[in-house]
Order: structure tokens, then C-alpha cells, then sequence
């Protein structure tokens, strides 16, 4: 009767061997390792954009900088530039991502509604587009000579208003909502504009605020659309003015216009990491909060395939 | 029932889908008429309908110079490693994460980890710039306190087949990792408690009873990738590479190759006689991936 208890007890020890405890601790110091090498490219640009310029010239980008100086905020924060392209980054994100979510949401509706006959041939029709792509010069040619959409701030936002991954996520979702509640809303004489905005969208909540911030990721972050279609620098988003500072030969004019004291030293490495942290700090500060419902979109969209 | 009959009685519903329709209309299949212009000597002043046919021309030019096997080689190439080293570093990143008992350390390790996913591809190519360039990127600066040479990172392809892995699995191990955590999470504890019972070590329990359970799970994130394994990463290729020649000879990818055939030349016909190619190239691997996954496991196939 002894013995089955003692040998329980010792293989329930295991993990208190020196082997398990080896085990335990790699397994802590390669996450730790692997965690410090994300975060560090993110503390290096911060760090460096308060590094004075003549620091980073003469000793390069370094993890902890001896002198430090606010000259790339303040020249960043004189100038025009960023702000028409924190400006468009904006107009882009908030526009598109409202825009996105009212078409993406009402076509994923249609899709999942049993009343619609012809719903599999419009999913198969959206299904299609991911899988025999455009090209790019039909699409080039289609939103800057028949759209006439060439240097438009629309030309950043209507391209990407439906996404059928998206659309899928949310018709995964609408098919979970019982149909009794249309069907109960129907008999009590509701149209179905009013079953889907007064009834479907607040049962749908958690599901479209998960869609609606990945689509403003995906607006913030793009600079797909303004390399192809925007040439005119007031409309540079954040991304592309991010570029322009790296291969823009006459940077002062870009980044300062004529508002520019041309005597005064540019210094280019430090606006750059500044317009860096500008452009992602929106972003860095915001992750705390909307994290988790990326975490859940993610996973909803991997059991989804 | 007759069509019309059919969107008559549900107009409001199908009024519902009209702006997605439109979309669709508009930026899906209008631009699938683009793939005509490999057919075509393109002029926009004339017009697509009126530019004159030249049958098979444009593709002869991007097929003879021999271009075309260095950018199709380079997609495929990159996106292996992509794969093999994205997903292989996510699933032991999970398994480690798993093995974490304080939560509160697993949940700082997995938002760090996870942070850079949320971060554009420009930002991340002026990160690789203040890492590697020649005179004052951080890498250097530390290869010569050590006393050593430094290396002129931007001016030999060689090394970025290895930097651009490096560089993905920076920023979508934590993506790829908060999936594999999720399947890894549904696993019953039953298992674990009589595989402890039995005396199977962590690193047993690793081996017999976790990787087996979230094999589906990487088997099918691995063939999602490989049905578009001709699709090359454009926003990080061209981000992080840009117009650099010197590099084109391991970096350059069908995407950033039609990109510059339509900016920089104005190569209507050519850019899309590749562009053609890639979505016949797309097509032909899903396909492929999905008899694959039917052989694999039936009910996640696509069709």
C-alpha cells in the first residue's frame, strides 16, 4: 500500500531535480534574451533621438549616449512637415478606419445572412480576390488614370476599405449570433436596416472593435499607397516622410520648407530617430490597452484559417 | 426563383452589400483586366483599348534576361526562411512562455515580444540603418571597440538573406508565437497531470505531449504561407532594401521587380507580364497547397 504513494510523490518532484531545474532555468534566460533583443532597437531609437548629433557623429548610435540634446525635436517641431504629416496620418487613419468598418461590416452581414440566396457566390467572389491577385499595374492604372485619384488623400483610403480577410473574421462572427433574434425582430415589424444597426452592431461590439484596430494598424502603418500614388509632399503620411529623410537629398527643404534659417546645422541623424519615435509613439503608448484585442483577433482569425 | 425576383424581395439586405460590391467592382476585378497590358504595348495617352497587341513581347524581355529566375529564386528563398525560422522560433518562444509560473513575468515577456509586430516597415528599415550602416551604425561602432574591422553591411548581398531572417523573425515571432500559446493554452492539463504521474520530465512532457497537440496548428500556418510563397513581402523588401542595386542580387523579389518596372522605367507591358506570371505562379501553389493539406488533414482544406 506504501509504495504507489512514495513513487507518486517522488516523480511529482521532478521538476525539483537539477535537471529540471536546468531546464527551467534556459527556458527563462532565452525568453529573457530573445525579449531584450525585441526591445532593444526600440530603446536605441528612443535614446538616440534625445542624443545630441554631434555624439552620434563622432561615437555612432549608441545604447546609452554621454550627451544628450532636444535640437531634432525642436528643429521637427519648427518645421512644417510634420505636421501636415501627422496631419494626413491621421485624416487617413480615422476616415479609412470608420470608412473600412461600415462597408467591411454591412457586406459581412450580407455574407453571413441566411436569407440571402446568392451569399456563397458573393463569398466566393470575395474568396477569389485573395487568391488571384490584380497586379499591380491594373490597379496602378485603374485608381491614377480612371479614377483620377493621383495625388489624393482619397487614393490612401479607399483601397483598402474592404479587406476579405476582415470580412471573414466578422462573418465567423455574425453566423454565432442567433438567428432567433432576427427572426423576432422581423415579426415585430423591424426593417432589416434597423435589425443590422440597432440589433446586430451592439450584440457585434467586441468583434468590430477587434476589425476596426486592425484596420487602423494597417492605415497607420501603410506606405504602399502613398509610394505609388501621392508625389505632392503635403500630402506625405508619417511613413513616407520617414523615407523621405533617409533618401531625400535635399532633406532641410523637405523637412523645413521656407520657414528655414538656412545657416543652422541640420541634424539629420537625430531627426530622424525623432520623427521615428513620433510616428510610433501613438502606437507604443496605446499598446497597454488595445492589446488584447489583437490578441483575440489573431486567434479568432488562425481557428478561422 | 428568379434573380430579380430574389434581390427584389431582399433589396434592403443587398443594399446592405452594395458599397463592398462596388469595392470589390472597382479595386478587385476592373484591375484584373490590367493583366491584358502583357499583351500589349501600353500607351496612356491612346488608352488600354486602343494601345496595339504584341502577343507574347514583354514576356520574351522579362524571361530572356534571365531576371526572372534571380527574383523568383529570392522570393522562394526568402520566404523559406521566413517560414522555417518564423515559425520555428515562435513555437519554442511559446513553449517557454508556457513553462513561465509567474504570470505576471509571461505577460511582460509576451507584450514585449509581441510589440513588434505593431510597428511599420519604414520604421523598422531607419532601425536596421542605426544598427548597420557603415560609419556610425551601433553594430560597427561595437565590432571596432572590440578592435575589429567594420563591415560594410549595405554594400554586400550576401549577408541579407541572413539580416532580412533576423529581421522577420523580430517582428513576427510574437505574432506567430500568441497563436501557438493559444492552441497551446486548449490543451487539457489531463494530459500533463498522468504524464507526471508517470514520472515524465517538463522537457518529456514538451516532446510527447505538446508538440504532437499543436502540430495541426503549424502545419497549417506553415502551408498558409507556402500557398503564397510567390508573393513576395513588398512593404519589407522595398522598406528596408529600397533602390540599393548593390543588394538586388539576393533581395530583389517578384514585387519590388514589377514595383520598379512601373515607377522607375514607366515598363507598362513588362511589369505586367511579371505581375501575370506571379498570379499564375500564386494560383498554381494554392492549388498545390491545398491537395497537400487534403492528404494532410481533410477538413481544413480550402476546396
Amino acid at each position: 500500500m506504501e509504495q504507489p504513494a512514495l513513487r507518486k510523490r517522488r516523480n511529482l518532484d521532478v521538476e525539483y531535480t537539477w535537471t529540471g531545474r536546468l531546464f527551467t532555468w534556459s527556458g527563462y534566460i532565452l525568453v529573457a534574451l530573445f525579449t531584450i533583443f525585441c526591445l532593444v532597437p526600440f530603446w536605441m531609437v528612443l535614446i538616440n533621438s534625445f542624443a545630441a548629433e554631434k555624439e552620434i557623429m563622432t561615437n555612432g548610435f549608441q545604447l546609452f549616449p554621454a550627451d544628450f540634446s532636444l535640437d531634432a525635436y525642436k528643429m521637427l517641431f519648427k518645421s512644417n512637415q510634420i505636421y501636415s504629416s501627422y496631419f494626413v496620418t491621421i485624416f487617413v487613419t480615422i476616415v479609412g478606419t470608420v470608412l473600412a468598418m461600415l462597408v467591411t461590416s454591412m457586406y459581412a452581414y450580407v455574407l453571413a445572412h441566411r436569407k440571402v440566396k446568392y451569399r456563397n457566390f458573393l463569398s466566393f467572389m470575395t474568396y477569389l480576390t485573395m487568391i488571384f491577385g490584380a497586379g499591380l499595374v491594373g490597379f496602378y492604372i485603374t485608381i491614377a488614370i480612371y479614377l483620377d485619384l493621383k495625388d489624393s488623400i482619397w487614393a490612401l483610403i479607399l483601397p483598402y476599405l474592404l479587406n476579405p480577410f476582415f470580412a471573414f473574421i466578422l462573418v465567423a462572427f455574425y453566423r454565432s449570433v442567433p438567428y432567433e433574434l432576427n427572426e423576432a425582430a422581423t415579426v415585430d415589424g423591424a426593417s432589416e436596416y434597423k435589425i443590422f444597426f440597432k440589433i446586430v452592431w451592439p450584440i457585434s461590439l467586441p468583434a468590430i472593435s477587434t476589425v476596426s484596430l486592425f484596420y487602423a494598424l494597417t492605415f497607420w502603418n501603410d506606405f504602399w499607397l502613398s509610394l505609388l500614388f501621392i508625389d505632392n509632399h503635403k500630402l506625405h503620411p508619417l511613413q513616407i516622410m520617414l523615407r523621405q529623410l533617409i533618401s531625400n537629398a535635399n532633406m532641410k527643404q523637405y523637412v523645413a520648407g521656407a520657414a528655414m534659417d538656412y545657416a543652422q546645422a541640420i541634424p539629420t541623424y537625430g531627426l530622424q530617430m525623432a520623427t521615428v519615435c513620433l510616428t510610433i509613439g501613438p502606437i507604443i503608448l496605446l499598446y497597454p490597452f488595445v492589446q488584447k484585442f489583437f490578441v483575440k483577433g489573431i486567434t479568432i482569425g488562425a481557428v478561422k484559417g | 426563383m428568379g434573380f430579380f425576383k430574389e434581390i427584389y424581395r431582399n433589396r434592403s439586405l443587398y443594399t446592405l452589400a452594395l458599397p463592398g460590391l462596388l469595392f470589390l467592382v472597382i479595386f478587385a476585378y476592373i484591375p484584373m483586366f490590367g493583366h491584358l497590358i502583357a499583351f500589349k504595348k501600353f500607351n496612356a495617352t491612346i488608352g488600354f483599348w486602343n494601345s496595339p497587341w504584341v502577343g507574347f513581347k514583354n514576356f520574351e524581355f522579362f524571361f530572356s534576361s534571365g531576371q526572372w529566375l534571380e527574383v523568383t529564386w529570392n522570393t522562394i528563398f526568402l520566404n523559406s526562411l521566413f517560414i522555417i525560422f518564423g515559425l520555428g522560433l515562435a513555437v519554442v518562444m511559446a513553449i517557454l512562455l508556457n513553462e513561465i509560473r509567474l504570470a505576471i513575468v509571461k505577460r511582460f515577456a509576451q507584450s514585449i515580444i509581441f510589440m513588434p509586430y505593431f510597428i511599420s516597415w519604414m520604421v523598422v528599415s531607419l532601425m536596421v540603418y542605426a544598427l548597420l550602416n557603415t560609419t556610425d551604425g551601433m553594430i560597427n561602432q561595437m565590432l571596432k571597440s572590440l578592435g575589429m574591422d567594420a563591415v560594410g553591411w549595405y554594400n554586400n548581398a550576401n549577408f541579407w538573406p541572413s539580416i532580412l531572417t533576423i529581421v522577420y523573425v523580430w517582428k513576427m515571432a510574437g505574432y506567430y508565437s500568441i497563436i501557438f500559446l493559444a492552441s497551446i493554452t486548449g490543451i487539457s492539463s489531463d494530459y500533463y497531470e498522468s504524464a507526471r504521474i508517470d514520472g515524465a520530465t517538463r522537457f518529456q512532457q514538451i516532446r510527447h505531449i505538446t508538440l504532437p497537440l499543436i502540430r495541426p496548428t503549424i502545419i497549417v500556418l506553415a502551408l498558409l504561407a507556402v500557398g503564397r510563397i510567390f508573393y513576395g513581402d513588398f512593404a519589407m523588401i522595398y522598406g528596408i532594401i529600397g533602390d540599393n542595386a548593390a543588394l538586388f542580387s539576393t533581395t530583389d523579389v517578384i514585387d519590388t521587380f514589377s514595383y520598379r518596372a512601373l515607377r522607375q522605367l514607366g515598363d507598362f507591358g513588362m511589369s505586367s507580364s511579371v505581375a501575370l506570371y506571379q498570379s499564375i505562379m500564386g494560383v498554381v501553389a494554392i492549388i498545390l497547397f491545398n491537395w497537400i493539406i487534403r492528404k494532410v488533414d481533410k477538413d481544413s482544406a480550402l476546396f
